[in-house]
């Protein structure tokens, strides 16, 4: 059973929808020293792509198997996306895509192509003002260790910019795929209703 | 178990069915269909499954969308279950699926997540999830049906070597509108009725649907039959969002002069494969609804249910769910 | 006592770096050169690893070095290991593999080879404790922080003796008891004994333990996710193998501890070794999973408690057992803490403790928020309804009755507590509750649904003595507050700061508060756990302002003349009583320590202070006016931190749902900091207490020891819509008198009064019917209204 050896890999297994098989050659991921040698990819996706990520345009090299959060932390530096869990059952890594709502720990940067993407970077005005989620957070003491406050925010601005006047409870099931470990849920709710009484 | 580092894949992303069919007839059985990716990658991630090539469906548009047609509606595979609760026409006709849509994982697995791969995901069983040699892994064992394996969320019905449930809130829903699944494969189409679309282990231990390798799911069909029906759905989890089911139950029902006129209802997580409820259906139908009935059906529905050692709740569960169902 | 800033709301620090991204936990830094590091966990439960061939591995192109256990810092053989050949737990880490990328280091585990032999294994202490059973480990299966590892093996007649429905009660490592507990029970007119199980929990913060370490010379960076910041840094440095002046300690923000990340814990020594091996920075990321496994899990307990009553409810004697799920190691005393958390909240005129802690093959066993006096008011509090119940006493009055005060003495050796105001919070919480209409209301039916009416305390000790206060007053009369608190999200670094601000009257803008970093010269302060900061870090941070006050009015004196006694601080200033023309501002004060040196500028400091706290102030010496003391204010017994939580719940018969209606969390914490930080523990508290009683699993399948709530999913964190949307809180906010702002702690017991007032409510809407379990989950509800056996044994663990 699982007294193995060798760290078990099980090959061959076969898929969902279709088959999979033992994965070839190891591949260079998140090098962040310049390492180049990387795995030539023989097909599939053009690695050197364009993301619009916070209405900048931004050239990045991304491999096949690189999720979005993890292109956004460690290629372009915005680390303000969290990783909790990177299984999507967390939230701490939401981020918009063309406003959207989503886990960037469970989708991968190719699939975020050509589509607008916005992070907890990307609310603040050029001006310095923060959004008014963001202002509502503070006014409303929104976080305490402040860990998934990124994700909390991401999915209230979504449901703002969907429902600028929610209810408690539109508030609550809007946010409800993000998890806080502290508790804060109620200061979260309060921020929220402030953000939407102040308008956005 | 989970190290969260994805080995390396070559990744296609096709923009039409025919490329994604080209694709997967090219790379057989070492390619790997991605949807939302939200199953996909928890495997990958694991290290317990892998793929050489990834054939992600996003871009390919003639799989997503709802459209009316003249027998009913017709759902691309790759429409999102957010798109499919929000869709009006499916919430004034068909209800009973975007009430079963709506009670899926968060609404961030919902916005990305899509109708395909809800249906097509695979067991749940944590002991193969957790990466054992179970038989559903291609081992020879079963880690859960053992006097003290942790079984809570396993089945009642259809154990054969291997105990897992259906885990899905929409797959009976779509049992009992009689929704048809449309697969493709390089040899054209054919279509095979939902309740027939999912398999157990007595038929293939190792997935959970009749897709075949080199076959894709692109859409799902649902009749007018049930149209404007009385619908009920009901999910009891652990909590309230972001979990499977301990059962859920699903019913489309119409009433005529006092008496049920037709009836059609399916349970989940309850066996390998949606539970359709044909007992009960037989039971109530030309009968009035009252308590009586309802106890009936609530009997006739646990009939042959054999528990594990920590499931055995289920079978009252069941029942009251199908009282409630009769009750609404 | 009146404050301009003590008691009153204030935009933290920290705040605006949370709600923009730019909060960098400890896995958001990155350092030229960095590369990473992954670990090669221990699949089976208890193990022995040889053989382990690495060639392959290191061949490997980006593969930098490897990290075995051979090569770390020894540790004591009943703590914790930073790397192990000897695995006693699943995901215990093995080795580390370094490489370019965190793929590659993955890939390269997947190439190494070793011979691993299973041993014995055991997830259950009664298992273990039966004759011929096994030990989790070689040196025995009993261990204890103070309890040297042994064998013990209960008869199997103790076994017997108990039944299947009762703990038996073997031979117990520890015991105490006062009063006279025969004639005590004799006395009481009611007598209830129950056997309970609590269940281990990981702690699942939303961070996991992910750490950077670089070297400087023989300096050693740290970024590591901590709660504290001052206290677990020796532990740190001496995983690490240096002096503690060689470690810079950075723990500016941490994403949850809960007590898992309160003291040092070894793994931090992993990057840090390997980086040293192979002369790069090295971050290692935790993965989720890694992270519920290592990072530590609340003991589960296996109970029995034997309660008497009077006729008034009052409690005369309480007979308490405890077989603890100790974890692989030393684990912690949560048990210890269950008894004497029982003898205050219940003030039973006689009682005796037993109990002993037993070693598991499951993940090491530390403080998780309230550690011990949680799981036992769980267990009690329904126990106190049922004695309600049976003596026709209301829930409300049975918990005043055994209401401890001032004068109530605390655990076996019966010593003093500081305050104790648990009847002002019933009464407080009665009435904000609405009690006597809401109580009427239990039972009441809605359909196939029923309400279900519940109180629950709970109490932890609450605040520590013998810390060092530190702040510094530049040349621009600015108020630095060094402190070495931890960043847990509660906000005190800054509502405790606040006190040395109120001390020497300044106003707030004026005030920085240096945290966060080691290099920053922090004082020695206890760690961000045990609900101790605002009672513990009020007092340092007092006796550096009263340091401060002094050297203030000295340089006055010594610079304009008369004594100290002459003057008084007024807005930033130091000023004569009598000639206003005498005045110095806190800049120009500040200018004068400096040229004045000595003690005043930090030349030279008290010999009392910790070696940190000295280091500290010689690297802020002559920059300013330093206040500098340890804090030797009177503390004579427990600073008891008490909480009521009142709860209305509907609880559907069908599905086992239930839906909390209304909730109020009552606090004993002495006077208010920060009343918004306060009302974010009171229902944060509330959320894992809600968590802790109805929800949180922590799954082992016995027969292969396969941890089965790994994932967020399957550990049934509690999500927004598994609790109220809105929740209530006061706080009774009479002083504690051995704080000199009448302060007390307060985050742990917000915790424990909700997860039993919940059980409470759950059990009445049921009847009265008790699981003595936790969590209770809708398997277990709809298993008792539909009258059917549970799955579970009664003492079963496991099983939820």
């Amino acid at each position: 059973m699982i007294t193995q050896a060798k760290t078990s890999r099980r090959n061959f297994i076969k898929g969902v929808i279709a088959s999979g098989a033992a994965a070839s050659s190891s591949a260079y991921m998140f090098g962040v020293s310049g390492c180049s040698n990387q795995q030539v990819s023989t097909g599939g996706v053009e690695r050197l792509i364009s993301l619009n990520v916070n209405g900048m345009t931004r050239n990045v090299d991304v491999l096949p198997n690189e999720t979005l959060a993890m292109t956004l932390r460690y290629k372009l530096g915005l680390t303000g996306t969290k990783l909790g869990c990177d299984r999507g059952e967390c939230g701490a890594c939401t981020v918009l895509v063309d406003g959207v709502n989503l886990y960037a720990c469970s989708l991968l940067t190719h699939t975020a192509r050509n589509k607008q993407i916005t992070t907890i970077e990307g609310l603040e005005s050029s001006d310095g003002i923060l959004h008014p989620v963001q202002q509502a957070m503070i006014d409303e003491l929104g976080p305490q260790c402040g860990f998934c406050t990124p994700g909390q925010i991401m999915s209230a601005v979504a449901l703002l910019s969907n429902n600028p006047n929610p209810t408690r409870d539109e508030v609550r099931r809007a946010l409800s795929g993000n998890l806080c470990r502290c508790g804060a849920y109620d200061h979260y709710i309060n921020a929220v209703m402030l953000a939407a009484e102040r308008g956005i | 178990m989970a190290k969260d580092m994805m080995p390396a894949f070559e990744l296609y992303q096709p923009d039409s069915l025919d490329n994604a069919l080209e694709l997967l007839s090219r790379f057989g059985d070492r390619s790997w269909i991605v949807a939302g990716g939200h199953d996909s990658f928890d495997w990958f991630k694991d290290r317990t499954k892998y793929a050489q090539y990834v054939i992600d469906l996003n871009n390919v548009n003639e799989l997503k969308g709802i459209n009316e047609t003249s027998e009913g509606i017709e759902i691309g595979a790759m429409t999102s279950l957010t798109e499919i609760e929000l869709n009006d026409v499916i919430r004034q006709r068909y209800s009973l699926l975007s009430d079963a849509v709506s009670r899926v994982a968060s609404p961030q697995i919902r916005h990305i997540g899509t109708i395909g791969g809800n249906l097509n995901q695979d067991a749940r069983c944590w002991y193969y999830r957790y990466g054992v040699d179970c038989y559903r892994a291609g081992g020879n064992s079963c880690y859960a049906d053992t006097p003290e394996g942790q079984n809570r969320e396993h089945c009642l019905w259809g154990a054969s070597r291997c105990v897992a449930v259906s885990p899905s809130d929409v797959a009976p829903a779509m049992v009992v509108l009689e929704a048809t699944m449309v697969i493709a494969s390089a040899n054209g189409l054919r279509e095979v009725p939902a309740e027939d679309y999912f398999i157990g282990p007595n038929i293939d231990i190792e997935r959970m649907t009749v897709i075949e390798p080199g076959e894709v799911l692109v859409s799902i069909k649902i009749p007018n039959t049930w149209a404007n029906a009385m619908f009920y759905f009901e999910k009891v989890a652990d909590r309230n969002t972001w979990d499977f089911p301990l059962v859920n139950i699903s019913r489309a029902m119409f009433i005529e002069n006092g008496v049920v006129s037709r009836i059609r209802m399916a349970a989940g997580a309850v066996e390998c494969i949606p539970r359709r409820l044909s007992v009960v259906e037989q039971v109530v139908a030309g009968s009035e609804l009252n308590e009586e009935t309802a106890e009936l059906a609530s009997q006739a529905a646990i009939r042959g249910a054999t528990p594990l050692n920590f499931n055995h709740f289920k079978i009252p569960l069941l029942q009251n769910l199908v009282k409630r169902a009769l009750r609404a | 006592m009146a404050f301009n800033l003590i008691g009153k709301n204030f935009t933290p620090p920290d705040i605006y770096a949370k709600v923009t991204g730019k909060a960098k936990y400890a896995e958001d830094f990155k350092v030229e050169g960095m590369v990473f590091c992954r670990l090669l966990t221990s699949t089976i439960p208890h193990a022995r690893v040889s053989n382990i061939n690495l060639d392959e591995a290191l061949s490997m192109p980006g593969v930098l070095g490897v990290l075995t256990a051979d090569e770390v810092t020894d540790t004591d053989i009943m703590d914790n290991p930073i790397l192990t050949n000897h695995p006693k737990f699943i995901g215990q880490p093995i080795l580390a593999v370094a490489a370019e990328s965190e793929q590659i280091a993955q890939d390269a585990i997947e190439k190494i080879s070793f011979a691993i032999e299973a041993l014995p294994f055991t997830v259950d202490p009664l298992e273990s404790l039966f004759p011929g059973g096994p030990n989790a480990r070689m040196e025995g299966n009993v261990a204890n922080p103070g309890i040297e590892p042994e064998e013990v093996k209960w008869q199997v007649s103790d076994f017997v003796a108990a039944g299947e429905n009762h703990l038996p009660m073997g031979s117990p490592s520890r015991e105490w008891s006062y009063g006279d507990l025969d004639n005590a029970f004799a006395s009481s007119v009611y007598i209830l004994e129950e056997s309970f199980v609590t269940q281990g929990l990981s702690h699942n913060s939303m961070e996991p333990r992910t750490a950077l370490a670089y070297w400087d010379g023989d300096k050693c960076i740290l970024h590591a996710s901590s709660q504290s910041q001052s206290f677990p840094h020796p532990g740190v440095a001496s995983y690490i193998g240096i002096a503690p002046e060689n470690l810079v300690f950075i723990a500016e923000f941490c994403g949850g501890g809960f007590g898992s990340k309160g003291g040092a814990y070894p793994y931090v020594a992993i990057p840090a070794l390997m980086s040293k091996k192979i002369n790069r920075p090295v971050m290692m990321r935790i993965s989720r999973n890694e992270e519920a496994l290592i990072g530590s899990a609340r003991p589960g307990f296996q109970g029995r408690a034997r309660l008497g009553f009077d006729q008034n409810g009052k409690m005369l004697a309480a007979d308490l057992y405890i077989v603890q799920d100790n974890g692989p190691t030393n684990g912690f005393n949560d048990w210890l803490s269950a008894g004497d958390a029982l003898s205050l909240v219940y003030t039973p005129n006689a009682m005796r403790f037993r109990g002993i802690p037993v070693l598991t093959n499951t993940p090491h066993r530390g403080p998780q928020r309230g550690p011990g006096q949680n799981q036992i008011a769980n267990a009690i509090e329904p126990m106190i309804d049922k004695a309600a119940r049976e003596l026709n006493i209301d829930p409300l009055a049975i918990r005043k009755i055994n209401a401890p005060n001032n004068y109530s003495k605390y655990g076996g050796a019966q010593t003093s507590v500081t305050s104790a105001y648990l009847s002002e919070a019933l009464d407080q919480g009665a009435e904000m509750f609405n009690w006597n209409e809401r109580r009427q209301r239990s039972g009441q039916r809605n359909g196939s649904k029923v309400t279900g009416i519940g109180i629950g305390t709970a109490y932890h000790s609450a605040g520590s003595n013998g810390f060092d206060g530190l702040l510094r007053i530049d040349t621009d009369g600015i108020l630095h507050i060094h402190t070495g608190v931890g960043n847990l999200g509660t906000y005190s670094h800054t509502s405790t700061s606040r006190v040395a601000a109120e001390v020497l009257g300044y106003s707030w803008d004026r005030c920085v508060v240096e945290r966060g970093d080691s290099s920053k010269g922090l004082p020695w302060n206890l760690g961000q756990f045990g609900s101790n900061t605002s009672f513990t870090m009020t007092r340092t941070n007092y006796a550096a302002a009263q340091d401060a006050v002094i050297k203030i009015k000295q340089l006055a004196a010594l610079r304009l003349g008369g004594s100290i006694e002459d003057y008084e601080l007024q807005n930033e200033r130091v000023q004569h009583f009598n000639d206003l023309n005498l005045s110095l501002s806190f800049a120009e004060v500040a200018q004068i320590a400096i040229d004045e040196g000595g003690s005043y500028s930090g030349l030279t400091y008290p010999d009392e202070i910790n070696p940190m706290t000295k280091r500290a102030v010689g690297h802020l010496a002559g920059s300013g006016l330093i206040g500098v003391g340890r804090d030797n204010l009177a503390r004579s017994g427990s600073v008891a931190a008490l909480a009521a939580g009142f709860i209305e719940i509907e609880l559907d018969l069908e599905t086992g749902d239930w839906e909390i209606k209304d909730y109020v969390g009552i606090a004993d914490c002495g006077t208010v900091l920060h009343p918004l930080g306060l009302s974010h523990q009171v229902k944060g508290g509330a959320v894992m207490g809600i968590g802790l009683a109805g929800y949180e699993r922590h799954i082992y399948d016995p027969q292969n020891g396969l941890p089965a709530h790994l994932g967020l999913c399957h550990s049934k964190l509690p999500t927004y819509l598994d609790v109220p949307s809105e929740m209530r809180w006061g706080a009774v906010a009479l002083e504690d008198p051995e704080n000199p702002v009448g302060a007390k702690g307060i985050g742990e017991p917000v915790q424990g009064c909700a997860s039993a007032a919940l059980l409470c409510a759950i059990s009445d809407a049921l009847g009265g019917h008790l699981f003595n379990r936790t969590p209770v989950v809708k398997d277990m509800i709809i298993n008792f209204t539909a009258g059917q056996e549970q799955s579970y044994g009664p003492l079963q663990i496991s099983s939820a």
